[in-house]
């Protein structure tokens, strides 16, 4: 078990030009570039994390922010454990956007997956134009973790990625309780049918490997 | 040293990358400047007539590449850019006075500094992004399908830098979207969704291997290639590169994009089966760019021609049906 990495996919989400690709540079790179190009091809990187001796592998998805790419939405966040949903605490519209994306990756992706939603450009605070209050509401109610950030000047960036990484971790964990309790049903069901046969069917392999050459 | 020279800054603006390879661009443009030179003079003897009209000589002269000097004309001959704005009911001008729409106008000028900030006529104090904003919102202004769709800026920005011309830019872009390209900017991007399903079924049968080294690892192919297909490979390939391909795309239509695909893919087999995880492969996807296979546009396009084998249109039409999104 101590040799075990997990392995998370995170989907970066969030109406254009409200910083994920500046989030995800600032957490990898350490770099700011004020002329970031328009992002038209989803990109990914990978973050290797030690977690109180627990060995995480995020792999994330920094995604286009233009309604027309969301046609290619579905291929990027697909099997996501995490998902992080930026808006722009200066751009108004931003975050009926986010309130949008939370209600497709529910649907799509259920309840099992960890959403942390951020509002980016705190460096612009005097141009803040979402109301704090309202959206950490709005975060509580549905159950995501809410962040504010300026990718610009590094604050508060990792925190993102931490809380995230340790609410998938949890949610990990419940997983495999959870699925442990529902093969020891199994196997109790499969003693009974099985009265009669010779061979027994193979016992059902846990469904994540975790291993990976890093 | 081949380094000293080249400038840093290439011909269309661009500055060069960090890891640009001068020594093989040293060792390409030695033989590159002679076919230039060539290409001009051949050029400059071409007749009116096969000058104005498609026709096999024409062809032939377009895929061993259009010297600078002749691009803008043969463009807007090539493609029938020429054509669609000579029937056109409102000029360029006209389409102009349209721009009125607020959230369009916010729409591409937040694209503005995102489009090129490292090319130096993209720089705040010159007329180019002024320049890039009145086409793509007079080209949203008019088709009310794509509006405007990020992508069309690389798209529009490039043409600007090649032509030094807004009016043949307009034009050119119009002709792309309206004409040459599927449907890949609209709202369900259905176009886009249907080529990358022909791109999986033509890797398949053309190289079977680096086909299920792919799908062992996982990746869709709108990872790697949706660039490809929405920018035309600018933002992608080198910019000489990226023009030569351009100039195939304008005469021959949009089945030179799986030409150039394929053959990327094919040139760059070895890496690609040496990725053993989708971030290596994603890598070894984007590593295309800087490779000397690449880097000599001459040969390249020499190469799209030959390594995929025959690639009618009708082929393609009927791998579009096939793959229609519902």
């Amino acid at each position: 078990m101590a040799n075990n990495v997990h392995n998370f996919k995170v989907v970066l989400v969030g109406e254009g030009c409200v910083g994920k690709s500046s989030l995800i540079l600032q957490y990898i790179e350490n770099t700011f570039n004020s002329s970031h190009i328009t992002t038209v091809q989803a990109s990914f990187l990978t973050k290797k994390l030690n977690i109180d001796g627990q060995r995480v592998s995020l792999a994330i998805w920094d995604t286009a922010g233009q309604e027309q790419f969301h046609a290619l939405g579905p291929l990027y966040y697909r099997n996501s454990n995490g998902a992080v949903l930026v808006y722009d605490i200066t751009n108004e519209s931003s975050f009926p956007k986010v309130k949008v994306w939370v209600k497709e990756l529910r649907k799509m992706l259920g309840n099992d997956v960890c959403l942390v939603i951020v509002g980016n450009k705190t460096d612009l605070e005097k141009e803040r134009h979402v109301n704090l209050q309202e959206a950490e509401q709005y975060s509580e109610a549905v159950g995501a973790i809410h962040f504010q950030t300026s990718a610009k000047l590094n604050e508060g960036v990792e925190d993102v990625f931490l809380a995230l990484t340790n609410k998938m971790l949890e949610q990990a964990a419940k997983q495999r309780s959870r699925s442990e309790t529902l093969e020891r049903q199994g196997s109790q069901r499969r003693n009974v049918i099985i009265v009669d046969d010779e061979e027994t069917a193979a016992p059902p392999t846990s469904s994540k490997q975790c291993c990976s050459h890093s | 040293m081949a380094q000293t020279n080249f400038s840093k800054i290439d011909e269309y603006g661009f500055q060069r990358s960090k890891n640009f390879n001068y020594e093989v661009y040293g060792d390409f443009m030695s033989q590159y400047y002679r076919v230039l030179a060539r290409r001009t003079k051949r050029w400059e003897e071409l007749k009116d007539s096969e000058k104005h009209k498609k026709n096999n000589t024409l062809k032939r002269f377009v895929r061993k590449g259009i010297p600078i000097s002749h691009r803008t004309n043969a463009w807007m001959i090539i493609s029938g850019a020429q054509l669609l704005r000579e029937e056109s009911m409102l000029t360029y001008n006209d389409f102009k006075q349209q721009i009125n729409n607020q959230t369009i106008i916010d729409m591409i000028q937040i694209d503005l500094p995102r489009t090129f900030p490292d090319n130096i006529y993209f720089s705040n104090e010159s007329l180019l992004p002024s320049q890039l904003f009145n086409i793509l919102a007079a080209f949203a202004h008019q088709n009310n399908d794509v509006s405007y769709c990020q992508g069309l800026n690389y798209i529009a920005g490039l043409l600007l830098l090649a032509t030094k011309d807004e009016e043949a830019t307009f034009w050119l872009l119009k002709v792309l979207v309206e004409k040459i390209l599927p449907q890949y900017y609209i709202k369900t991007m259905s176009g886009l969704l249907t080529d990358l399903d022909v791109l999986d079924e033509l890797i398949k049968i053309q190289d079977p291997v680096v086909y299920k080294h792919i799908k062992d690892i996982g990746m869709p192919w709108a990872v790697a290639t949706t660039k490809w297909f929405v920018c035309i490979y600018a933002e992608v390939l080198p910019t000489e590169t990226v023009l030569r391909i351009w100039d195939c795309l304008f005469y021959e239509g949009s089945k030179i994009l799986f030409r150039v695909a394929i053959t990327l893919i094919k040139l760059h087999r070895e890496q690609i089966l040496e990725a053993r995880d989708l971030g290596e492969l994603v890598v070894s996807f984007k590593g295309m760019a800087e490779s000397p296979n690449v880097i000599n546009c001459h040969k390249f396009i020499t190469d799209i021609f030959k390594i995929p084998g025959s690639f009618s249109k009708k082929t393609l039409d009927k791998l579009r049906s096939k793959h229609q999104q519902q």
